[in-house]
């Protein structure tokens, strides 16, 4: 067995959540204890159902909420000494319901604000602003009103507001919600060119399609703690914790887990995978 | 007589250019399960909005066509009239709630009407025993769940005991369990109660379980109606309009096309599992292991 | 924000069972009798009265001691402050320049605290006991019209859902590095448009969605309706309103037909 290379290097650690408890009303958790740490470039997708804390711990990663106790470390600074304005220049979130976001004449005005709270000016800020725009697709809009526009559109506009402000990690809140096919593949395919880029990217979400189609990486929530922390292969393998975790495991992982008694073993995540499974046998994993 | 019977529909939207509705010929017959599947834009909801009167007598555009719902004509009853005979749900749970508890909520729409009180009581009873909510009179909707707040907006508009119910995306802002309570709500209340049902969907997954029937729609008309098994036999066809086909509907096309075959068709994982032993890896043997 | 929403406790004192329409009159009684009596011990004794009341609701600790808190520092504010700007009578305490402090402008000062004690202690008896849907319900049975009632009554179901509506828009412009106690006044105003202008919105939107909703359940389409939930009159609540009046009349009478300072 050759030894693995040590792959939990502290310099790459972006952000780490150490034991971090968390109750909004002072009497049920919302975050029992959780551990998390993120690395430069990652893919996570945080599952889990309404009331699993998955939107208190991505909110914890910003600033926006501040543990109870535990703690949370952005670039190795503590967030209780840091503001939000100021993490903002590194950790970027984009709001599930764009019309709380949205508020300029122009869809300009509106990508660019961003930026020109955290200082950038000029060309420097105006480069930035033109590859937002571009990277989802917007430079045709760009002089239109956005309150006009389809919510496919309008999403689009608040998720390149945040891309705007250049920032490493992007935490993304159900960013497909109302998007229909094309739209959620282009959606999809401009944040895999962001973590491309070598941004670490942070998808909360409960829909498993996407998940097992674009996530390296899942952490399971449920009931304020972290249950499952692993690639997607491995969290899909236990359908019995996903669905007590209030998640649908997608109908292919299902039917992989069912052909298993006929000794095909392995697990699918999309119907590719689970046509290769079939055909080939024994043995599926690739 | 048909639930609902449109003729050559064609709709505008006030101040918009594209017609949400071009053409559409659609009729329904009572006691039918109908899912409307199609992406935004398609004119699915704008079908929901006419079933009840809301357009035209709400909202203002270019009507042409005919609309009849159990005989009348939508141009010319009105939304108070209609309300008696068609409920309308609304995809978010917030805007459609506004009472300060649920029995309020569910006794609002009888009330209106100046139903006798002990008719109204014993309606509420009923409407929030359908959905699953029994119990739940005193509580109050700012404090439900996703699922548990549709439920409510579900059992609010039984309570005009309605022959029909139009459902525009209910599921939308829904986590899994809430999707899963809403449509065992929503299967009862066919299997049980024989309500006719008009389901506005953008994603397959879910509702092709129980419909008696799917409708695709894309840009204003309908690109296919029929079957569940039919209409879904085709991942390209949805695709381009706009809907994300069923995992197993593309596993059952991939299948088809290895193996040479066209009538593959799955609508669920018993019969993907059968039909992959079948037909894979037990060819030629004698039922299942 | 949430104190002024928050105000009912559940629970189960003669005062949660008082019919609300009776509360409602109490509370109108009770001020009108706070102007009735111009002596201060009578006051004093109607604030003490109001303040046993206060403490039989058995709200929570926290809210009831919120509560008197206000109401206390109210009469203190007043009760120091008149004698600066009332300044006649005899015997002078303290003159100097403009500041001329006499003895009965004192006692006006402090039977004017009392009263006003008395009008503000009054509401918390009402809010604490009532619930939201109880009280409008009472207005609609004493003569609001209905769709004033309604309105009402979205407007208390909407409030909660509203601040946490800007809750979330604040947050987002937040993570957009918006600084809300940092910068000049042009600055800030700018602030609070990015909060104001989706705030707006999203009431607008719902709004009409709600429109849609009410006219799906036929609101509107009659003049006439029924009501599902009644208040009844007990004895108990007539007597309570028979002892309420009695409260006013009996001065009045004291005052008008007997001579008696009240």
């Amino acid at each position: 067995m050759i030894p693995r290379p040590d792959s939990s290097s502290h310099d790459e650690r972006i952000i780490s959540v150490n034991g971090v408890k968390f109750s909004y009303d002072g009497c049920v958790p919302a975050l029992a204890g959780v551990t998390l740490n993120l690395k430069r470039g990652e893919y996570v997708a945080i599952v889990g159902g309404n009331g699993s804390g998955k939107t208190t711990l991505a909110k914890m990663l910003n600033g926006l909420l501040k543990p109870a106790s535990g703690t949370v470390t952005v670039r190795g600074k503590s967030t209780l000494d840091q503001s939000v304005a100021e993490l903002a220049r590194y950790v970027g979130y984009a709001f599930q319901n764009p019309d709380h976001q949205l508020f300029c004449s122009t869809v300009d005005d509106e990508v660019r604000f961003g930026p020109h709270n955290l200082g950038y000016k000029g060309d420097d800020l105006s480069k930035k602003v033109g590859r937002a725009l571009e990277t989802m697709r917007l430079t045709q809009l760009k002089d239109k009103p956005p309150l006009s526009l389809t919510l496919g559109q309008r999403r689009r506009i608040s998720i390149a507001s945040v891309i705007a402000m250049d920032s490493e990690v992007l935490i993304f809140d159900e960013p497909t919600t109302g998007l229909d096919t094309q739209e959620t593949d282009d959606l999809m395919s401009s944040i895999e060119g962001l973590n491309r880029e070598g941004r670490t990217i942070v998808l909360i979400t409960h829909d498993m399609r996407l998940v097992a189609k674009h996530a390296k990486r899942v952490v399971v929530m449920s009931r304020g703690r972290i249950v499952l922390d692993t690639d997607p292969r491995g969290a899909f393998s236990d359908l019995d914790l996903l669905r007590a975790s209030s998640m649908l495991p997608p109908p292919v992982v299902i039917l992989a887990q069912r052909l298993k008694k006929y000794g095909l073993s392995g697990e699918a995540l999309s119907p590719e995978e689970l046509l290769y499974l079939v055909f080939r046998g024994k043995g599926g994993i690739r | 007589m048909r639930a609902l019977e449109m003729r050559d529909v064609k709709f505008r939207y006030k101040g918009s250019e594209k017609r949400a509705l071009d053409g559409v010929t659609l009729d329904v017959e009572q006691g039918e399960f109908v899912t409307i599947l199609g992406a935004n834009g398609s004119g699915k909801s704008t079908i929901c909005l006419l079933s009840n009167g809301l357009i035209p007598h709400a909202i203002s555009g270019d009507l042409e066509g005919t609309v009849e719902v159990f005989g009348k004509d939508v141009r010319t009853v009105s939304v108070a009239d209609l309300s008696t005979k068609v409920g309308v749900v609304f995809q978010e749970p917030e805007s459609q709630l506004f009472c300060m508890s649920v029995e309020e909520e569910v006794a609002f729409g009888p009330e209106n009407l100046a139903v006798p009180r002990d008719e109204i009581i014993k309606r509420v009873e009923w409407a929030l025993d359908l959905v699953d909510l029994k119990g739940f009179n005193d509580r109050s909707p700012f404090n439900l769940s996703g699922g548990q707040k549709q439920r409510v907006a579900i059992a609010a508009a039984l309570s005009m005991k309605p022959d029909m119910l139009l459902l525009d995306e209910p599921a939308y802002a829904l986590d899994p369990v809430g999707r899963i309570e809403l449509y065992s709500v929503l299967r009862s209340l066919k299997e049980k109660y024989g309500l006719t049902v008009v389901l506005a969907e953008r994603d397959a997954e879910d509702a092709v379980a129980f419909s008696d029937r799917l409708v695709l729609m894309k840009d204003g008309v309908i690109v296919r109606s029929g079957l569940p098994r039919e209409v879904l036999r085709d991942p390209h066809v949805l695709r381009s309009a706009g809907v994300a086909p069923p995992q197993l509907t593309e596993l059952a096309s991939m299948m088809n096309s290895r193996l040479r075959t066209t009538d593959l068709s799955f609508l669920n994982v018993d019969e993907a599992e059968i039909a992959i032993v079948r037909n894979v890896l037990n060819p030629g043997g004698v039922g299942r292991p | 924000m949430t104190g002024f929403t928050d105000l009912y406790t559940e629970g189960d004192t003669f005062l949660h069972r008082m019919d609300p329409r009776v509360k409602i009159a109490a509370v109108v009684l009770l001020s009108f009798l706070a102007f009735v009596l111009t002596e201060l011990r009578y006051l004093i004794i109607l604030l003490a009265f109001i303040f046993l009341l206060l403490l039989m609701a058995r709200a929570r600790l926290t809210k009831t001691v919120f509560a008197l808190k206000f109401v206390l520092r109210l009469m203190l504010l007043i009760a120091i402050l008149w004698p600066f700007f009332d300044r006649s009578g005899t015997p002078v305490i303290v003159s100097m320049g403009p500041i001329n402090i006499t003895e009965p402008a004192i006692w006006r000062g402090a039977t004017s605290a009392v009263r006003v004690g008395c009008l503000a202690a009054v509401w918390y008896i009402l809010m604490f006991t009532t619930s939201q849907r109880d009280l409008v319900l009472a207005l609609v049975r004493m003569g609001l019209r209905f769709d004033y009632g309604l309105t009402v009554a979205i407007t208390l179901r909407f409030f909660p859902t509203f601040v946490s509506i800007i809750d979330s828009i604040t947050d987002a412009q937040k993570a957009r590095g918006l600084e809300f106690e940092r910068g000049n006044i042009v600055k800030r105003s700018r602030n609070y448009v990015a909060v104001l202008v989706p705030a707006i919105v999203t009431a607008l939107r719902t709004s009409d969605a709600l429109s849609l909703a009410l006219q799906s359940r036929a609101y509107g389409a009659r003049t006439d309706r029924t009501y599902v939930r009644e208040l009844h009159m007990r004895a108990t609540d007539y007597a309570a309103l028979a002892i309420f009046v009695a409260l006013l009349v009996v001065p009045l009478a004291a005052r008008h037909v007997f001579s008696v300072s009240v």
